[in-house]
């Protein structure tokens, strides 16, 4: 009914339109020109590419590479013109006659030029009555990372983002002001260029995080104007339905009225190993070799005859050895190129650039390679209807490991488990694949064999395009109209050796999957402005809105076994003697959604804002499929108060607070409300129909209310900016698995509303110029966030076990819930664990003591540390990352800790500080082969001796750069307007918190793992 | 200009007229079940659905024929394993442990798949008779099996509590039920009546057109006949159980392999029957979605862990062909010597063994016991030796009576049905005291299970005492 309505409005205002087309365009007079030229008020460096508008008209020019303007214009003498330029204070100059010269100053108040796009409106920040971050392009440009979540890692207070894979390309896990969801996703919803996008993980073949995919991938940091992170209600409610995560908005860059700039941007280097910590080293051959016979001693089962065999089998006395980190780790390729064109007139602006970018991680068989392009046009074709439209195009390959987490064809799992005995390489040079003796691999693989002949690539090629037509109908109402699609495939491909490997048995084995994803979107949009005529600077803006989207995702896959033995190039699927799967299916999901948005302000002192969107989509059953989702919020900015100029300190001040409700949906099954009946239960040949989805027609959205206060100020003429926000999310009707009597045939409900959580902090971001002086700048940045999180009804859920967690109302979600290590028995080397929470009484049987809660997976607090030095056009960046209270859990404790695999490798720490004689107090038990007795047999499994902690400071990015313009002969020159070398280190220095970690805490274990590069850059623009 | 402006318009009038449809989205695998069956195509489908789930190695695919051997004494696990089983070999399982949950679960699941056919609003003809007939009597074993499993025999207290008696498809219960137990009694009512309703409508000859196969795959007039004699059997109502087995016996026309070799090819085909020889219902096995759990215990070709005990070894003569199901050979791990059972031999086979669930023997031993405790002794001893003494070449036939006739066909059952789940149950609704003598390499056991023992019965799964507050837990769980 509702874009009924809508269609009967826009008739009415079709028959306001001739009113509107009689005005006549005004005919062409040059009364005046003007020349002039736009500077660095600082430094006297010209500024190209600044904006000169002549105020109360639409004419605009922008400088060129040196700085100048000219205008020829139907404008009298004397006229003011608004000067503005990305990073400096609008200024209006009243003009003469010409020429003029207009010196721009550095701005670091963003409080009064920023403006927040959130897609279905723009406002300025300083109007603006939610609780956003804006992070410019530019400050990311050019950095060796794959994706753009990694770039964005510290610049925001409140947004976590998780390096939890060195694999280059793999899903980042982002958590807006802490976890959002439990059973669904907690990912923000990203929106680019207006268009809610396919993210995450959308690759079908791979599980686990070595090989996992991230749908943005293919997106260039260059090309990115903006980063915008809505996170308040005032600021999501528009997202109705999908907002409660927080929403990332990517604006790309468009093009700028004047002279074409073309950019090159350069970048090489490569990438290096970081070291595992002293804790986590494997053994060398000599302290292998003595663990493994003191635990065959202590296991006293075993005649020395007996362990002088076994030694002489695995190869103790043969004198070969390898390295496995050596073998498994190398220095990678790292390089980037970009080019780009940006440039237009008053009717037409066009950004175009190409993009090219090449990253190996330090782990053989784990690589990336993209290429992009990106083509956004502005069109003016009337005075009242302008078209912008955009497309951008990349291909992305991504080569990593077949092998995820625990499986012997992880190289970094292997490398970690091998022994120094076994051999990479026959006497001859070759790869070993022998299956058959102790110093091959009788159990385990070789991933130097692995990594040359299994395969696993994903190919993700993506088109995002977008239409947008706006008509102003007059100068209060305008009518916009976008469209666009999202078209995502992926081609994975893995296959696995007859040789040696996971289908030796299968002898080799192929696995096809191509899924191409696509979703379009469709919005139609009023807005009004209405001022009110009686007083000065008080408007009115009203939006009504109408969006329908629908995603759909088409898979083939296809599998065979029984490869040709020794053709180890025929890896082709069609080789495999033996089909055993060939499928085809398609899904799919839809949105419709009616939105309104109104929002006063009055003489940029006082604003309100309100918001109601009404969202229906299609996984939900049909008596639920809508859900109202609703904001109210309001700015007050004292600095416009007269009482405010009587103190010196402040410059600015401003308070916002918002209270409202969004909605979350993302992750749920297409048909989870649906009973259904699935076919594939195949029996005897014929078709097999087999009701196995329970459904649940009750399911509704999941919800939050959200309320934040917030407070921005600015200090010392905004030489210091503070922005402090406290919110309180409370999550509602949370979609949870919901166990219910077996007796009708199923364990649980996937999806059902059930209980509730709360987050709740307090956000920091610091901004300010410590030391300026006419050659030296020091600008830094900070930003802090604390976060609480805890369950408050755990709703039909009836067991307090989460796996490793502990669920329980007023406990965190992640609070661990384990059986607490007391040490070792110094008299006899036996393990020990409190038998309950009151840490009185110790027992050595594992099975005895009882899991308590105990610490959490979650981090305290976060943030970044940013600062850039200047000094005469040498440019220095040195960019922090810190992370603090959460407690990381060793989830492969019982491979790498005390004797039960006493066949595989061990940690250092594993070996320096076992047991060994009566009296020695440690914390590492005895070591026996196989495992002590009893009880004792679990001395490696979960408890809270594998609880580290997970506090770290990184430094992620360290930049020494020079801008050659500065140089004398170059400073004058028009043909080069940038010319900017640097050299840039990213990872170097990494700050842990705990001296038993054996790895990073960052990636945790047998992942690969991050690592550092070092490239030289060059930028130059013409 | 005109035309930009009216075609600004088109997407917005585009929405409106395909709303409707819009915000229905289908599946392109799965139906809604709750009007999923129509035809007498999507009742078959159904039917095939149900087998599949009634396969699963939760319930008779895996976990139901091995523990009734490995709770009981024909089957041990081997000290070389891979640690499934483990706690009901050592008879440590408690109201947590994952197989009580699994033949609860998948119990419930196929009962589940059955009342929707038995449900489906599709008129009678001959074939939806068939079909759900089929129903009918999957239905009714599954009860049989959840009621032995979970309760006490009938034979000892038949108004203990038994099972919850679910009929209706979740989808009009809704899935917030929380049913209490039904008598032991009741349960049999209904495993009797669903019998009964299901050889009522299953026609005489299968009909095969275009629905599925006609052989031992599938459920038949005789096999729901055959069902029912267990069933009467382990309800202690012989009378019953005589007619229902003499039933089978005279117009099922089944028959036993008669010669070594055939009974050895018998055993080593992974195929059905199509000539009513020895097995009158078993599970498919074939390549595609096989189940292969079951060879996977007992082939050393597979892991191989579950042994035969010495002492059911030791109850074979030479002669007997039985014992030719067993080698006396050497344990794949350990490399120590073991009696391996030799009844599912396809463990490497694409296509797994089919898994059995009622072969014609047992109908002769339902019958044989039936007369004996009805006071027909010379029919008992005559269909007991038409069994034995095709089994045993050398064998001349029991002559027995009273007691030791009785102990006979006991022992006989044993013997046959060794390896197919059935033996716990014998000594179930007998009151038997059961005996498991500690066995070479292996755990140090759990000798004896007295008639006290709580662990006679499976505990109710934790997680449905959890959520249904109406469900009484065994005793001493």
């Amino acid at each position: 009914m509702r874009p009924f309505k809508l269609l009967v409005a826009f008739a009415v205002l079709l028959c306001i339109r001739p009113l509107v087309y009689a005005q006549q365009s005004p005919v062409s007079i040059i009364n005046s020109k003007l020349e002039g030229k736009v500077v660095d008020e600082r430094t006297g460096d010209p500024l190209p590419g600044a904006v000169v508008i002549i105020k109360s008209t639409t004419h605009a020019v922008s400088t060129d590479a040196s700085g100048n303007f000219r205008f020829a214009t139907g404008q009298k003498f004397p006229y003011v013109l608004i000067v503005s330029y990305i990073g400096y204070k609008k200024q209006e100059v009243v003009v003469n006659g010409g020429p003029v010269t207009v010196r721009l100053a550095e701005n670091v108040n963003e409080l009064s030029e920023i403006v927040v796009n959130d897609t279905y409106s723009s406002q300025s920040k300083k109007s603006y009555t939610g609780s956003a971050a804006i992070v410019k392009g530019a400050t990311l440009e050019n950095k060796p990372l794959s994706s753009p979540q990694l770039a964005l890692q510290g610049q925001v207070a409140g947004l976590g983002v998780a390096v939890t894979s060195g694999q280059p390309g793999a899903n980042v896990q982002v958590r807006l002001r802490g976890l959002g969801s439990t059973a669904l996703s907690s990912n923000p919803l990203y929106v680019i260029d207006g268009m809610i996008v396919n993210a995450g993980d959308l690759s079908r073949l791979t599980s686990g995080i070595n090989n996992s995919s991230n749908a943005l991938a293919g997106l260039n940091a260059d090309d990115i104007e903006s980063y915008t992170v809505l996170k308040d209600a005032s600021a999501t409610s528009i997202y109705g339905s999908r907002g409660s995560n927080g929403v990332i908005i990517i604006t790309t860059k468009k093009g700028k009225v004047g002279k074409a700039q073309v950019n090159l941007d350069a970048e090489t280097g490569n990438t290096s190993t970081i070291p595992l910590p002293a804790a986590g080293q494997p053994l060398n051959a000599d302290q292998f070799s003595t663990l493994f016979i003191e635990g065959l001693r202590n296991a006293g089962t075993y005649t020395p005859d007996q362990i002088a065999a076994l030694a002489e089998s695995y190869g103790f006395n043969s004198g070969k050895t390898t390295n496995w980190q050596d073998i498994i780790h190398r220095t990678g390729r790292q390089q980037q190129y970009n080019v780009s064109v940006r440039g237009g007139n008053e009717n037409i602006k066009v950004f175009l650039s190409l993009g090219y970018f090449d990253q190996q991680a330090t782990i053989i068989g784990s690589a990336l390679k993209r290429v992009n392009g990106l083509l956004n046009v502005d069109q003016r074709i009337s005075k009242n209807i302008s078209v912008a439209a955009g497309l951008n195009v990349s291909n992305v390959n991504q080569l990593s490991p077949v092998g995820t987490t625990g499986s012997w064809a992880n190289p970094v799992f292997a490398a970690s488990i091998l022994r120094p005995f076994q051999r990479a390489y026959n006497d001859d040079g070759s790869i070993n694949s022998s299956s058959s003796s102790n110093t091959g691999f009788v159990a385990h693989y070789n991933p130097l064999w692995i990594a040359a002949y299994d395969k696993h690539t994903l190919s993700q090629t993506r088109a995002l395009g977008n239409l947008n037509v706006n008509w102003h109908i007059w100068d209060q109402l305008r009518f916009s109209s976008y469209a666009s699609i999202d078209y995502n495939v992926l081609e994975e491909i893995q296959f696995e050796n007859p040789i040696l490997g996971n289908s030796q048995s299968s002898n080799g084995s192929a696995s096809n999957a191509y899924n191409r994803y696509f979703n379009w979107l469709l919005r139609n949009q009023l807005d009004y402005r209405f001022n009110f005529s009686k007083a000065q600077d008080f408007y009115l803006n009203l939006t009504a809105g109408y969006e329908a989207q629908k995603y759909s995702r088409y898979e083939l896959r296809a599998s065979g076994t029984g490869f040709p033995l020794t053709q180890p190039d025929l890896n082709a699927l069609a080789n495999a003697a033996t089909p055993t799967l060939a499928s085809g299916s398609s899904s799919g999901s839809t949105f419709n959604s009616v939105y309104f948005r109104g929002s006063s302000n009055y003489k940029n002192r006082y604003s309100l804002s309100a918001t109601f969107r009404r969202d229906a989509s299609s996984v939900f059953g049909l008596d639920n499929q809508y859900g109202n989702f609703w904001s109210i919020g309001g700015a007050w900015n004292i600095d416009g108060e007269r009482f405010f100029e009587n103190q010196p300190i402040l410059s600015t001040a401003k308070f916002h607070t918002s209270f409202g409700t969004t909605g979350n949906a993302q992750g749920i099954g297409d048909y989870a409300a649906q009973p259904l009946a699935s076919y594939g239960s195949n029996y005897g040949g014929g078709n097999g129909q087999n009701y196995n989805g329970v459904g649940n027609p009750d399911l509704q959205w999941e919800q939050q209310k959200k309320f934040d206060l917030g407070v921005d100020a600015g200090l010392f003429e905004d030489r210091l900016i503070f922005n402090v926000d406290y919110y309180h999310n409370n999550i509602y009707k949370l979609i949870q698995q919901v166990s219910i009597s077996m007796t009708t045939g199923f364990a649980n409900i996937p999806y059902a509303n059930s209980g509730s959580m709360l987050n709740k902090g307090v956000e920091l971001s610091v901004r300010g110029i410590p030391v300026k002086t006419k050659s030296f700048n020091w600008n830094a940045s900070f930003n802090i966030a604390f976060n609480n999180n805890h369950v408050t009804d755990v709703g039909g859920n009836t067991s307090v076990i989460n796996g490793n967690y502990y669920f329980q109302k007023g406990y965190d979600y992640y609070t661990y819930y384990t059986r607490l290590y007391a040490g070792v028995n110094p008299d006899n080397g036996e393990a020990l664990w409190y038998t309950d929470g009151t840490r009185t009484k110790t027992i050595n049987d594992y099975n005895k003591a009882a899991r308590v809660p105990y610490k959490s997976a979650t981090p305290k607090y976060f943030g970044g540390f940013s600062n850039t030095f200047y000094y005469k056009g040498i440019a220095l960046n040195v960019d922090f990352y810190y992370n603090f209270g959460n407690y990381i859990v060793d989830g492969w404790s019982t491979r790498f800790y005390d004797g039960n695999y006493y066949t595989f490798n061990k940690y250092q720490r594993t070996y320096n500080n076992r047991w060994t004689t009566p009296g020695q107090v440690t914390d590492v038990p005895k070591y026996i082969a196989g495992g002590g007795s009893g009880g004792q047999n679990q001395s490696q499994a979960y408890s809270s001796r594998f609880l580290y902690k997970g506090d770290f400071i990184k430094l992620k990015n360290f930049t020494l750069g020079y801008d050659l313009k500065k140089l004398p002969y170059l400073q004058h020159s028009t043909a080069i307007s940038k010319l900017y070398v640097y050299v840039r280190g990213t990872n170097l220095w990494t700050k842990t918190y705990d001296k038993k970690l054996p790895y990073d805490p960052e990636s945790g274990t047998v992942t690969i793992p991050q690592f550092k590069t070092y490239t030289v850059g060059l930028n130059v623009g013409f | 200009m005109k035309k930009i402006y009216w075609s600004l318009l088109l997407p917005a009038i585009v929405l409106t007229a395909c709303k409707k449809d819009f915000l229905r989205q289908q599946s392109a695998t799965a139906v809604n079940a709750s009007t999923a069956i129509n035809t007498v195509n999507d009742l078959a489908d159904a039917v095939n659905g149900m087998y599949t789930a009634s396969k699963n190695s939760s319930l008779f695919g895996v976990n139901v024929p091995v523990l009734g051997d490995l709770l009981a004494d024909n089957i041990f696990i081997s000290s070389s394993n891979y640690g499934q089983l483990t706690s009901d070999n050592n008879y440590t399982f408690i109201a947590t442990s994952g197989e009580a949950n699994g033949i609860w679960l998948q119990g419930y699941n196929t009962i589940l798949q059955a009342n929707r056919i038995i449900a489906a609003p599709i008129a009678s003809t001959p074939t939806v008779d068939q079909l759900k007939g089929e129903a009918y009597a999957i239905r009714a074993l599954t009860y049989l099996t959840l009621v032995n499993y979970f309760a006490k025999p009938n034979t000892i207290s038949p108004d203990a509590d038994g099972v919850p008696i679910i009929t209706i498809p979740t989808y009009e219960t809704g899935p917030y039920i929380k049913p209490a137990r039904n008598s032991v009694k009741e349960v049999y009512d209904r495993v009797i009546t669903d019998l009964d309703s299901a050889f009522l409508i299953l026609p005489n000859t299968p009909i095969a057109a275009n629905i599925h196969a006609t052989n031992s795959n599938y459920i038949s007039k005789y096999a729901a006949k055959a069902i029912e004699a267990r069933a009467f059997l382990y309800r202690g109502d012989y009378a019953n159980a005589q007619a229902a087995a003499l039933l089978v016996v005279t117009q099922g026309g089944y028959t036993l392999t008669t010669t070594a070799s055939a009974f050895k090819s018998f055993w080593t085909s992974a195929t059905a029957t199509d000539g009513k020889v020895e097995t009158i219902f078993e599970l498919n096995n074939n390549t595609t979605g096989a189940v292969s759990g079951l060879a996977d215990f007992f082939s050393q070709a597979g892991n191989g862990e579950m042994l035969c005990t010495k002492e059911l070894y030791d109850l074979y003569t030479p002669t007997d062909l039985r014992k030719g199901l067993i080698v006396n050979g050497i344990r794949k791990g350990n490399g120590q010597p073991a009696f391996l059972v030799n009844k599912y031999p396809n463990a490497s086979n694409p296509d797994k063994d089919e898994i059995k669930i009622i072969r014609y023997a047992e109908v002769l031993l339902t019958l044989a016991e039936s007369y004996a405790r009805t006071g027909d002794e010379t029919s008992a001893r005559n269909y007991l030796n038409q069994l034995a003494t095709v089994r045993d070449p050398s064998f001349t036939g029991y002559v027995s009576s009273g007691q030791q006739l009785l102990d006979d066909i006991v022992n006989e059952r044993r013997k046959e049905l060794a390896f197919e789940g059935l033996r716990l149950f014998d000594l179930y609704r007998l009151n038997q005291v059961i005996y498991r003598p500690a066995q070479p390499y292996s755990y140090p056991g759990y000798p004896e299970v007295s008639l006290t023992d709580i662990r006679r019965l499976q505990p109710i799964p934790q997680n449905e005492v959890d959520v249904n507050p109406n469900i009484k837990q065994n005793p001493g769980y």
